[in-house]
């Protein structure tokens, strides 16, 4: 074996070609229809700062190969992180027992493809940045919270950068790699007033080089917009409780398009019929104004991909039509049991997983609205501006937390709402979506997605957005 | 394990080790972690997925001059990882001295292994046709019942683990452990009228694991008690939690004891020790040592033996749940807690009391018995509470109807102190656990 630093991906599958072909047919020797290997080699780097000091540093390499195989409605999966041809057999051999007839497919040779997009074009590459330089990043954006105000008591930065190679091939003869950077910088801020004490959140990020952070975002910003969440909130009051009009802020609203309606259009979900939109394609299911896209074709954004961890290349997929349901997230798996075009949102959250339909950036196309003339629309309501997170159930049902948000009393965005919660179900409230804005906006690029215990890097956005009304959760 | 690689794992652990000190780490530690996984998820009779695989994982914590770097990999090679040794060693003069790093100090305590039972030696043997099976009967029984008109599958999975940690200050162990779980996830009404729930068991020992039956059975009666819900209208009423959702609450209190939160002032419970922060009914304990459970093991994260350790007693706050830098930070001792940088729980549960669930209900003339919270919605900070929940109605000491679309609101602070009944149901079904309870009061938003 050779003596060198980890860096190649290569160097780290000492597979032959010939060997990856006899693997994926060996995978296919009890019968199944379909099998396919991926490749994954991913480096991360983290740096943590609070208490004014760098605290440490990380840096972890995972290394893994995930052999598939589909026969009819079911999947066989093995993976291991030990190259060594004997493990990948035994991990092939398992995928293989899925199937139980003698098998006569075969693959016969594979065609190394590439594709002429790149959807995350990098001039200074953070994999290759030095450590000083990220730890100045870093450093920038805690001093710049830090200084703010001196109500702003404790300030946490984190810094993560990791870079995923994949290669995935499989017994139709594809055989396609990507590398994808994934960048995160994100500011917990905590202000204390008497004996209050509130967190504020910001963060930036996406499939970006270091010119990111003077180009788009600077670590300032991020720093100064989580210290201002923290000290506005210390002013906060309880939110009102009770059925009201609500407007989502645009931006970071977006979650809630994700969590209420995205999800419930990922195939799987309605191949099994569990989503309560399963047999209303073709159907109105929001009101005539609302259009929602999913995208993983835009530059930069954390949830875009060249391909999808099955190799496909991805489609922008318009889901609601000014208001009837239009298209449903594919993988590879769906698509065929259900005989459609495969839409390249087959995502996997590294090689231990089996790939499932996902999210990449998901959207609420704008209106015509200006976000004033909604938000005087309303004379007595909530303003949702920033969120912890959200849910939804198969059934349509929803929560989400909204970290900050403001009253609205005769059109007027007045005193700022703290830690309110808002519940409903997704066709009654697209239903009741009652003006959309012209100012559509995306989150901040730090999102995650979790289903089924894999989390993937998304992102999502929206207009200003008015619900004639929705349940509000507080405490007065 | 289905590997012969133990004796090399723990040679690996010890050499790497060695081979940091050489490289001039005044300090290092080495866990590997070597599983091997099984899971099969079956839905309306028939595998959707079977996954089956062994994989490992190196981490290590490498501490020079006061100054801290971590590395971790799943490629064991030598040569990548005696990369990251030395890469370590240079990160470590980017971070910042700090006095408080640095690895524990040996403990004269030391735990007797396999009094704790965490291996059980069947899982192993069970064949993938036996595990299968056991999956397909459980959603079998459950689809027999014609209120249900929909399934998520059910799955039964295996887990065996084997754990080494090494660290120059001489410690040098290892141990086995397995996890087996069943779970079902069921819906009923039709499209437009869903509800949803599941059931599962998790136990380290295949023969404790709840019949295919018992979590059929269960699933049922959960999803199907939720059918035509009602919307309430916003009121301040008592709450039953079920133990589910107890451990909920137990997870949120847990987050505001660890001695992480704690350090950097992101608990409400800041400078509470030594305080009363719920009334006399509450205890709340961590207890590493606790034979067979989930969450019992014979040394954290970081090599520091676990114990029992009393958080609340009798109302008092005893105990912040530390790793060795927290405690440092917090003048007070590991409580064997570590998982790293942060700290987990080793089986942390609110004491049971003597009354039967049953009783706690009918006991209760109007109020809401909490079964499922969904979202966020809790601020550690502050201790505030706010989540989408579903809940049964209870009027005259009878369930009513199920109501859904609700949110509940408070504050831990103050739910600790208006605890008012506590049940006789513990189950340590996970590492963090607790009985039923019934809260005095809590705001229950909805129309």
């Amino acid at each position: 074996m050779k003596k060198t630093a980890p860096l190649e991906f290569e160097n780290h599958f000492p597979l032959s070609q010939e060997d990856i072909l006899k693997i994926l047919n060996f995978s296919l020797s009890k019968g199944g229809d379909f099998s396919e290997i991926f490749l994954e080699y991913k480096t991360y780097n983290f740096i943590n700062m609070e208490e004014d000091i760098i605290k440490e540093t990380a840096e972890s390499i995972s290394l893994g190969l995930g052999i598939r195989v589909l026969s009819g409605e079911k999947t066989g999966y093995g993976y291991t992180n030990d190259i060594s041809l004997e493990k990948v057999r035994k991990a092939a051999l398992t995928a293989a027992s899925i199937a139980s007839t003698p098998g006569d497919r075969n693959a016969s040779s594979l065609t190394p493809s590439s594709f002429p997009h790149n959807y995350y074009p990098v001039r200074e590459s953070l994999h290759k940045a030095s450590l000083e330089n990220k730890i100045s990043l870093v450093q920038e954006c805690y001093r710049s919270a830090q200084n703010l105000d001196p109500k702003i008591k404790k300030v946490k930065v984190s810094f993560i950068d990791l870079t995923q190679h994949v290669r995935i091939v499989n017994s139709e003869g594809l055989d396609i790699s990507d590398v994808r950077p994934l960048v995160k910088l994100v500011c917990l801020a905590i202000a204390e007033k008497t004996s209050k004490r509130e967190a504020g959140y910001s963060g930036g990020g996406g499939r970006v080089g270091l010119e990111y952070f003077t180009q788009s975002l600077s670590p300032e910003e991020i720093g100064q917009d989580a210290a201002h969440e923290a000290l506005e909130l210390l002013e906060a009051e309880w939110p009102p409780a009770g059925e009201m009009p609500v407007i989502l802020a645009p931006g970071h609203s977006g979650v809630l398009i994700h969590e209420a309606v995205g999800h419930l259009l990922e195939a799987d979900f309605n191949r099994k019929k569990t989503s309560i939109f399963w047999n209303k394609m073709g159907k109105k299911v929001a009101d005539s104004q609302v259009s929602i896209y999913d995208d993983p074709t835009i530059p930069h954004f954390r949830g875009s991909y060249n391909i999808d961890d099955e190799g496909t290349l991805p489609k922008k997929v318009l889901l609601i039509h000014q208001g009837k349901l239009t298209g449903l997230l594919q993988d590879r798996l769906s698509a065929r049991l259900m005989k459609k075009s495969c839409t390249g949102h087959g995502r996997r959250q590294d090689y231990t997983n089996i790939p499932i339909p996902r999210m990449s950036n998901t959207y609420v196309d704008k209106g015509e609205y200006t976000p004033e003339e909604i938000i005087k629309s309303v004379k007595k309501g909530f303003y949702a501006h920033k969120y912890q997170g959200g849910q939804v159930e198969d059934s349509g049902k929803f929560t989400f937390s909204v970290s900050s948000g403001y009253l609205i009393e005769d059109g007027k965005l007045t005193s700022p709402v703290k830690q309110a919660t808002l519940i409903g179900t997704n066709i009654d409230i697209l239903n009741k979506i009652e003006m959309i804005g012209s100012d559509l906006q995306f989150g901040l690029q730090t999102g995650t997605c979790g289903k089924e215990g894999q989390s993937m890097p998304v992102n999502d956005g929206c207009p200003t957005l008015k619900i004639t009304r929705m349940t509000v959760g507080g405490q007065s | 394990m289905k590997d012969k690689g133990q004796v090399k794992l723990f040679k690996l652990a010890e050499d790497l080790v060695n081979f940091g000190k050489n490289q001039g780490a005044d300090e290092i530690e080495v866990s590997i972690l070597d599983g091997y996984e099984f899971s099969v998820d079956v839905r309306f009779g028939k595998i959707e997925n079977l996954v089956e695989a062994g994989s490992r994982a190196l981490g290590m914590r490498v501490i020079k001059d006061k100054k801290t770097a971590f590395s971790s990999s799943s490629d064991l090679s030598r040569n990548t990882l005696e990369h990251l040794v030395k890469n370590a060693i240079k990160r470590t003069s980017f971070a910042s001295p700090d006095e408080f790093s640095g690895l524990p100090s040996p403990s004269s305590r030391h735990t007797d292994i396999p009094s704790l039972t965490l291996f059980d030696p069947t899982i192993s043997k069970l064949s993938s046709k036996k595990k299968i099976a056991c999956a397909v009967e459980t959603e079998r029984i459950a689809l027999d019942d014609k209120r249900i008109t929909n399934s998520h599958g059910a799955s039964l999975e295996t887990k065996e683990i084997k754990t080494v940690f090494a660290n120059s200050n001489g410690f040098l162990q290892e141990y086995d452990q397995t996890v087996c779980g069943l779970s079902l996830g069921l819906q009923a009404g039709d499209t437009d009228n869903r509800v949803e729930d599941y059931w599962f068991s998790i136990k380290r020992h295949y023969k404790e694991l709840e019949s295919p039956e018992e979590v059929a059975k269960k699933a049922v009666e959960r999803t199907i008690r939720q059918i035509n819900p009602k919307k309430i209208k916003t009121q301040k009423v008592p709450v039953i939690f079920e133990p589910m959702m107890t451990t909920w609450l137990m997870g949120f209190l847990f987050s505001c004891v660890s001695g992480i939160s704690i350090y950097q002032k992101t608990s409400f419970l800041v400078d509470k020790l030594g305080e009363k922060i719920g009334n006399n009914s509450v205890n709340v304990i961590d207890d590493g040592l606790l034979p067979g459970m989930l969450g019992s093991r014979p040394f954290d994260a970081e090599g520091v033996p676990c114990k029992k350790t009393p958080v609340i007693e009798d109302g008092i706050l005893k105990n912040y749940l530390c790793n060795t830098y927290a405690a440092r930070k917090l003048k007070l001792k590991s409580t064997g807690n570590s998982a790293g940088t942060g700290v987990n729980p080793n089986n942390f549960y609110l004491k049971a009391g003597d009354i039967p669930p049953d009783r706690i209900i009918s006991s209760l003339d109007r109020g809401l018995i909490l079964i499922r919270t969904i979202g966020h919605g809790l601020n550690p900070v502050t201790g505030d509470i706010s989540r989408g929940a579903f809940g049964l109605w209870v009027e005259k000491g009878e369930i009513a109807y199920p109501v859904s679309e609700i949110t509940i609101s408070g504050n831990l602070g103050e739910i600790l102190n208006n605890i008012e009944v506590i049940g006789n149901d513990l189950d340590f079904q996970s590492p963090i656990s607790g009985p039923t309870i019934r809260i005095q009061e809590l705001t229950v938003a909805g129309e």
